[in-house]
């Protein structure tokens, strides 16, 4: 499997700089915007922070938010443009790479797409040799395919530190494995994380502006037409998750609300319209929510303990192992085990307060070195349901190894399946629907109707960071509290309640709204075909379609994106499918002369079906005929 | 065939299955069959708990999760099986349940297991067991979640 995705990423990276491949003058002719690009050339200290940035985004060293943060293309753009002294255009590229990752999910070791890489890499190559943010959405894509590799060799190769843990766990060596869980992995982790991008920030974009010199000028138009047409992918990747039941309406709202208004709105408008239209679906309109009162108090268990026990377990206890697992979880992630090291390393402290004797400590150790995995914040729960059994049972309980083992792996799957739907699945995307809204917009706040115009707004994937962190580290502190202290009762409680479901419908809302609006900014189709009416040559879309519903062609798109999806069409095919298209439509069959003259203007329709940044309009077409 | 993903999967339900093959296959009912789950009406309640709304999850043990898998396999509603071990399918296969490719999704790493594939790992029983399965004529594939590509098992057995 990794060989496929390295070989499809090759193969893409390859096509995309041939694509990119663009005259240094008429690149700067073709942008409505800037006047002419502005190359950097990356130092060597700008590449080495870019590489460490890309390490640190899988790194534990965040309190395991990386992964919710530097890992997110938005965000890393943001980090690279601050580098390489362009915060805002760095924030816009990172948003626009970010999109075809909407709907990223990875989940129990496996990676679609390495989005960290395609962020750090893909924003350093575009900000670098001056490539606007439309274009580098394929590159990027091409170098998330890539990025895989860096992931798989990891998984792999942290297999064998798990084995070093057991040995020190033999040992009753309760350091030792703590150390083992984060040392050996993140010493490779390194290298091969920072090689790479260290090499690619400082060849990657003057490798490109060579390239950039070659192509003919129709590709590298379809190239454009690709940036405007590929987010449709991630919008519906997204879509499969929220777009359904009687959410579906709120999508078109959001997506019509900024169209109508030229995008004179911002995203902070529209999420705050879907909150209040989110509060009043869940109380007024959805049939499917529960009642979030009907539940009547349930007796809560009674206390396990009646006498004094011998060891309890301190808050800083709890704490200090909430906070290890929070940081290490995935510090050793390897295929064997997954999450297994890391939850040795969290269960330390707890191990040090509970027993005393080198066997009873080396059982312990071995106990949860075991394969594991689950959502490291709302799946908690298990952790501090554990916990809890652990100190019954160094207080003479009868709690046997098979009790412990039944509960952690009767319950990480669950608690998996509700956590990623909470936080990979619904969280995450609709939050970062809202930041890269707001960075996609111009640095005054509000929103344009497309890229092309957009200077970028760093506030974006700052908002995105802060909000994330704070939902994520409430979510796992609660979940690991209540786990401890409340256990079994807790986790059927909060499944019984129906808390989660209202959550997940109310976000389902918020989340369609934004995503809408999303697709209003992100996805551009620009028809070139021109229709004679009354003697007069006037655009299809321009003059007959946008003034009936404006942007329906590219609403259109994304709907039938989704519902490919739906069908089981795999999206790496579709995204091969939706690059040629754009590609071929650039071909101007119909052009002035030969694809390469270079002497025919902007304005004018060149290509056959699409055409880049704006539908060929106000200047006669004579060549493109219907 | 409505049983539309029969897969071995030592987690049951979790992310990949809520969040990626249910949306994937439109899925409305998941059946797991484990004897131990069956057994303990606490982890029963909490894998009825944790699909999403609107998907009726159903836990039983081999005996009745057999008769229950060949009546849903008659109906048009498209049904996901999931069982920990081969030898929960093997015992469904030879019960009559028409199984025609059984999908290994997750099998974790431990002692005396060999990795196979990725987070697939396995051991010499469970081996045994999936080989009997393909005598069966049941197909055995690894994919851990929709988007890829199914590996045969066949491809993978080296046969020692």
């Amino acid at each position: 499997m990794q060989r496929k995705y390295a070989a499809a990423g090759a193969g893409l990276l390859v096509l995309m700089l041939l694509a990119a491949t663009m005259p240094a003058a008429v690149l700067g002719a073709s942008s409505a915007t800037t006047s002419a690009p502005h190359q950097i050339t990356v130092s060597f200290l700008q590449a080495a922070l870019i590489a460490i940035g890309y390490y640190l985004a899988n790194s534990p060293w965040l309190f395991g938010l990386a992964f919710f943060t530097l890992y997110r293309p938005l965000v890393a753009g943001f980090f690279v443009g601050l580098i390489l002294g362009d915060p805002a255009q760095g924030t816009l590229i990172g948003a626009a790479i970010n999109i075809p990752y909407l709907g990223f999910i990875s989940a129990g070791g496996n990676l679609p797409a390495d989005a960290g890489f395609a962020g750090w890499v893909g924003t350093t190559v575009a900000l670098a040799s001056g490539i606007d943010a439309t274009k580098a959405i394929p590159i990027a894509f091409g170098l998330g395919l890539l990025g895989t590799i860096i992931f798989y060799s990891r998984m792999a190769v942290d297999s064998v530190f798990a084995h070093w843990a057991d040995a020190r766990a033999e040992k009753a060596d309760i350091a030792g494995v703590a150390l083992m869980n984060w040392l050996p992995g993140q010493a490779f982790l390194f290298v091969v994380s920072f090689v790479p991008v260290f090499l690619l920030a400082l060849n990657g974009p003057s490798a490109v502006q060579d390239a950039l010199n070659a192509l003919p000028l129709w590709t590298v138009n379809g190239l454009v037409i690709a940036g405007g047409i590929l987010p449709a992918i991630g919008i519906a990747l997204n879509m499969r998750f929220i777009f359904r039941g009687s959410a579906i309406p709120y999508f078109f709202i959001g997506f019509i609300l900024m169209t109508v208004t030229h995008g004179s709105v911002s995203l902070v408008v529209i999420a705050a319209i879907g909150l209040c239209l989110a509060y009043l679906h869940l109380n007024f309109v959805s049939r499917d929510a529960p009642l979030a009162a009907a539940q009547a108090a349930e007796s809560t268990a009674a206390p396990v303990q009646a006498q004094e026990p011998k060891v309890r377990l301190t808050r800083g206890d709890l704490i200090r192992s909430w906070a290890l697992w929070t940081f290490f979880a995935h510090a050793n992630y390897s295929y064997e085990r997954l999450q297994g090291t890391g939850f040795a390393h969290a269960m330390t402290p707890i191990i040090k307060r509970l027993y005393t004797t080198p066997d009873e400590i080396r059982d312990a150790l071995k106990r949860h070195l075991v394969f594991f995995n689950t959502e490291p914040n709302f799946g908690n729960v298990v952790h501090g349901t554990v916990i809890a059994m652990e100190e019954q049972r160094a207080n003479g309980a009868a709690i046997d190894d098979d009790a412990i083992n039944s509960v952690k792996s009767g319950l990480m799957g669950p608690m998996a399946g509700i956590g990623d739907t909470l936080s990979q699945s619904t969280i995450t995307p609709i939050l970062l629907a809202l930041g890269i809204g707001i960075a996609g917009g111009t640095a005054s706040g509000s929103a344009v109707p497309t890229l092309s115009g957009a200077t970028g707004n760093p506030l974006g994937a700052i908002i995105y960071m802060v909000l994330v962190s704070i939902v994520i580290v409430a979510i796992g502190y609660t979940a690991w509290m209540q786990g401890y202290s409340r256990g079994r009762s807790f986790v059927t409680e909060i499944l019984k309640s129906g808390t989660i479901d209202r959550v997940l419908i109310g976000a389902g809302v918020l989340g369609n709204m934004v995503l809408g609006a999303l697709a209003a900014t992100f996805v551009v189709v620009n028809l070139a075909p021109t229709v004679t009416i009354a003697g007069a040559q006037m655009n299809l879309q321009a003059s007959i379609i946008d003034p009936l519903f404006p942007g329906a062609l590219a609403l259109g798109l994304v709907v039938m994106t989704w519902w490919l999806l739906q069908r089981r069409v795999n999206p790496l095919a579709l995204l091969a499918i939706y690059l040629v298209f754009a590609i071929v439509s650039a071909y101007p069959f119909f052009g002035p002369g030969q694809a390469n003259s270079g002497d025919y203007s902007y304005g004018a329709c060149t290509s056959s079906l699409l055409h880049q940044y704006t539908p060929c309009g106000a200047p006669p077409a004579p060549t493109a005929q219907p | 065939m409505s049983l539309c993903l029969v897969r071995i999967d030592d987690r049951l339900i979790h992310g990949q299955v809520v969040a990626v093959w249910l949306r994937a296959l439109g899925a409305q009912r998941i059946v797991i069959v484990d004897d131990a789950s069956a057994r303990d009406e606490f982890l029963r309640e909490v894998l009825t708990l944790a699909a999403p709304q609107g998907v009726p999850v159903e836990v039983h043990d081999v005996a009745s999760g057999a008769v229950r898998c060949i009546e849903l396999a008659t109906t048009p509603e498209p049904v996901i099986v999931l069982a920990r071990s081969p030898r929960t399918i093997l015992a469904l296969r030879q019960a009559g349940v028409p199984i025609e490719v059984v999908d290994v999704g997750g099998m974790g790493g431990g002692p005396g297991r060999k990795r196979l594939h990725k987070t697939i790992s396995i051991s010499p029983d469970e081996l045994r067991e999936l080989r009997e399965l393909e005598q069966l004529g049941t197909r055995v594939e690894i994919q851990i979640v929709a988007d890829d590509r199914p590996i045969p098992f066949r491809s993978l057995d080296s046969g020692n």
